[in-house]
């Protein structure tokens, strides 16, 4: 019994391990903010959680799941089960994808799965929703393979959950699994149905906004796939990272010998995925995740040259829709599924050798990924770090909550990231959209420095095209914004930055200011605001 | 009983080594100054 428990059991206790080992100090009391990832004390249901905003429903549903969680549980640690979550599921799924085989396999297939440049990349870029999709894929492919009767389905709630790039990455490697499984087109056509349905909640408001949202083919040049190893653009997306952020490449990625180890690794594991026969069985749907491996790894790489993001920039000229090639690296995603699974299949072939060899085989295992990578350990060396949200961002959320009046808040400076003092200095998405109880107007235009300069992805969001110029203006800010729906003005980050706009709200009252956040209203009533608790 | 043995010491040597690595590679590991908007960098 003790014994079943444990089969059970380990999986999921060796992806904590990994989790506490790779999140570190961001489990310490506060708050990760880190580029994407935004998580606040209370989240509430606000029109944007659901794509109600005009803009592209990125955050749907994840920030949904995040409100509901955090209807029953502090904003905190939703946060952290969240992130653990991540490495339970991958390791969780990827042992199971294997079961049956011997457990030096399946160990290492769970443990490489869980820890590698690809979760690294995207975890620094704050990217959890999308890693749910990735987490809950082995989970995907293994119900792909047995779509029968209805607990299948639950394979997909964690890319459900993610949103729209988690639901992407799942179709692109379920559905050539599902073609080529031995459940056929019948299969095929449950799973298909299924990606379908769990799209729905981003897919809808995607179709119906989709005229009115810009493509911007700024975003090809911003968010291709790049060289951030010496194995160059194809060789570091052979070995799962790429990513387009310099700044999120952990620590230790790229020096010659571990880059040469990892291509060495990544090679002999695909040689693995295609001959291993551990447990006397071949790894599960090699026909499949070859395929869908295969095509990721091509849309990956397209923005890598200049005729590929031309096609880019072509495709998404003519359908912006395409624009989900943009930030292409994310693609690989069944390469490094595949990937696991042969680096299961290598420890196989060691522990297979002799009987002695079972032990080390599990230690190499374990450890390769983790020495392959050690950039990842302790929140990537400080990266990710759990903070405090200043007192002021507290303050005013209860004005703006205990106010009675209508209209909206516009958050200023007019910049959608900030790299708070407060945070360390860490870039991350502003988090008071979702910190406040009314529909907060941002520009979610993005900016990413490069050689050739700031490249500009432009603004989204109808409302904020349209209070663009003015804001950018020297003109008075306070009349135009009464008259357009808005009821504050917030503005955060570094005060220095506040006076080019403070100057400009005249006739707006003054209702907080301490040295993170200041808020203004914009209406005659005034008085009641500044008297709220 | 193996499985165990074979994570714990995984582990303990990957992290012993990764200190070592990540040393010698990076070695100011602090986050670089970035512009006050800026989403990233390529």
């Amino acid at each position: 019994m003790r014994n079943r428990v444990w089969h059970v059991v380990w999986p999921y206790a060796v992806g904590g391990l990994l989790g506490v080992l790779a999140l570190g100090p961001a489990l310490a009391p506060g708050f990760t903010l880190a580029y994407d990832m935004v998580f606040v004390p209370e989240p509430v249901f606000l029109p944007s959680t659901f794509g109600l905003t005009g803009t592209l429903p990125r955050a749907v549903p994840s920030d949904a799941a995040v409100a509901l969680l955090g209807t029953v549980l502090p904003g905190a640690l939703v946060q952290k089960l969240i992130l653990l979550s991540l490495f339970l599921i991958a390791c969780g799924g990827a042992a199971a994808l294997l079961d049956g085989r011997p457990a030096v396999v399946r160990l290492a297939a769970a443990v490489f799965y869980a820890w590698n440049p690809f979760v690294a990349e995207r975890l620094l870029l704050g990217q959890w929703a999308l890693l749910l999709g990735y987490a809950g894929l082995p989970w995907a492919v293994r119900a792909a393979l047995d779509p029968r009767g209805l607990r299948w389905v639950w394979a997909f709630v964690p890319a459900a959950a993610g949103g729209f790039m988690a639901m992407i990455i799942t179709a692109l490697t379920v559905l050539p699994v599902a073609a080529l499984g031995p459940g056929g087109r019948r299969a095929l056509a449950r799973v298909s149905l299924a990606c379908v349905v769990f799209a729905l909640p981003w897919l809808v408001p995607s179709l119906v906004r989709q005229a009115q949202v810009p493509s911007d083919a700024a975003g090809v040049a911003a968010f291709a796939a790049r060289a951030d190893t010496p194995l160059g653009g194809l060789g570091s997306l052979f070995t799962l990272s790429g990513v387009w952020n310099a700044e999120v490449v952990p620590p230790g990625l790229d020096p010659v010998l571990p880059s040469v180890l990892r291509l060495l690794v990544a090679v002999a594991a695909v040689a693995a995925f295609a001959v291993a026969r551990p447990g006397g069985m071949h790894l599960p749907a090699r026909a499949g995740l070859a395929v869908a491996s295969a095509a990721g790894l091509v849309i990956a790489s397209a923005g890598l040259t200049g005729p590929g993001r031309a096609v880019l920039v072509w495709l998404i000229d003519l359908w912006p829709g395409f624009a989900v090639v943009r930030d292409a690296q994310q693609y690989v995603a069944p390469l490094a599924l595949l990937t696991a699974l042969g680096v299961g299949g290598l420890a196989g072939l060691l522990a297979g050798s002799s009987r002695r060899a079972r032990v080390p085989a599990g230690v190499l295992g374990v450890a390769a990924p983790l020495l392959l990578l050690p950039g990842l350990v302790w929140g990537a060396w400080g990266r990710l770090a759990a903070v405090d949200y200043p007192r002021d961002f507290e303050r005013v959320r209860e004005i703006v909550a205990a106010d009675r009046e209508q209209g909206d808040v516009l958050l200023l400076p007019w910049e959608s990231y900030r790299a708070y003092a407060w945070n360390g200095g860490r870039s991350s998405l502003d988090p008071l959209p979702r910190y406040l109880t009314r529909h907060v107007v941002w520009n979610d235009a993005v900016r990413v420095a490069s050689q050739a300069g700031d490249l500009v992805i432009g603004t989204e969001d109808p409302r904020a095209r349209a209070l663009d110029s003015l804001i950018r203006s020297a003109a008075p800010l306070a009349g135009p914004l009464r008259a357009a729906g808005f009821r504050f003005v917030v503005l955060d980050g570094d005060p220095r930055e506040w006076n080019r706009f403070q100057s400009r709200l005249a006739g707006a009252a003054k209702v907080y200011s301490g040295p993170h956040a200041a808020l203004y209203a914009l209406s005659w009533k005034d008085a009641q605001v500044s008297r709220a608790p | 009983m193996r499985l165990l043995i074979a994570i714990v010491a995984g582990v303990v040597l990957a992290v012993g080594a990764s200190v070592s690595v990540v040393t010698l590679a990076a070695p100011s590991p602090s986050p670089v100054d970035k512009p006050l908007f800026n989403y990233g960098t390529r």
